[in-house]
């Protein structure tokens, strides 16, 4: 690195080497190293940098972030996902436990069941 | 090239509220911050930052991983909505528009003249011209890369480095008693 090219980039960028070109950096640290012009123009770009940086306090942004997030989108599957999948899964599981209990039943011995199940109360009322 | 925003994008187009959460915490005072430097008013700076993260929730389904850094996307379009805004003041300027005076109010002494210096150099931000303003506060404040900051403003990186020379070139002229007073306090000595 030349003082010329050092001074090009010391206007543009300022005395943080951090924000300069990465495959400059090296070469304007040793150049600055060997040159008691280039570290006082350096010291002076930080200068500046040091005022710009007087306007650098962050905003308080947490009512913004409020309303901002208050219109986020928002998936209904997504808080209460994994409830709504669990009740699914029971549901499916107590259909096929009721289907399946129901074929497990001796057919021939359905129809005997509802009778004494709906007629016995009705034989009791008859007699009252 | 790994995107740090890539998961929390793709979560929010899913409809995760908590990655929204981590997006708005992770960027909203860089966006208004910036916005505040292009326009020197809080107020708009809060509606420009608003309007970006109203896009980053619309356009969040549809995001794909691309080039540009999610972060890069969302400084394009908050330096677009402040040309915008900016465009709008010069078309129709607003009399009350301007820069904001510190109120020193009943502060200690150190917190007033921190206030002040600020306001003077938001000032001096304010009066450069829009393109090196907008150099300066990319490299400076927001802290992108060259390329990052040519790639916004659509001109090459000699052309960003003519930008941000005169933009700092204009600055140091307009506070040099600024930096004399730090360059003093730094050195202890008393200030006049």
């Amino acid at each position: 690195m030349d003082r010329e090219r050092f001074d090009h980039l010391l206007a543009a960028y300022g005395g943080d080497f951090g924000r300069w070109p990465a495959k400059e950096r090296a070469a304007a640290a040793a150049f600055v190293a060997q040159s008691i012009e280039a570290a006082t123009a350096l010291k002076e770009a930080r200068a500046l940098d040091d005022a710009l940086d007087q306007a650098r306090a962050e905003p308080n942004v947490s009512a913004l972030a409020a309303r901002i997030l208050a219109r986020a989108p928002r998936s209904d599957m997504g808080f209460d996902r994994r409830a709504v999948l669990a009740l699914a899964a029971c549901a499916v599981f107590g259909i096929v436990l009721g289907y399946g209990g129901g074929m497990l039943a001796p057919a021939d011995m359905d129809d005997g069941y509802f009778s004494a199940a709906f007629e016995a109360p009705l034989l009791i009322g008859d007699e009252g | 090239m790994i995107d740090p925003d890539a998961d929390l994008v793709r979560n929010i187009g899913a409809g995760d509220a908590r990655a929204a959460e981590a997006l708005v915490h992770r960027h909203l005072p860089r966006m208004v911050g910036l916005a505040r430097r292009m326009l020197g008013d809080a107020a708009e700076a809060e509606d420009v930052a608003q309007d970006v993260f109203l896009r980053v929730w619309r356009e969040a389904p549809r995001w794909k991983p691309g080039a540009a850094k999610f972060e890069t996307w969302m400084h394009r379009v908050a330096l677009n909505l402040c040309y915008d805004r900016l465009r709008r003041r010069r078309e129709k300027p607003d009399p009350d528009a301007g820069v904001n005076v510190a109120d020193g109010g009943l502060l200690p002494a150190d917190q007033w003249l921190a206030r002040q210096r600020a306001a003077r150099v938001d000032a001096a931000l304010a009066a450069l011209p829009e393109r090196q303003r907008a150099a300066i506060v990319l490299v400076h404040y927001q802290d992108l890369t060259n390329i990052a900051a040519a790639e916004m403003l659509d001109v090459s990186v000699e052309a960003l480095e003519s930008l941000l020379a005169r933009g700092r070139r204009a600055l140091k002229a307009a506070l040099a008693d600024v930096v004399d007073d730090l360059i003093g306090d730094a050195d202890g000595a008393p200030r006049a």
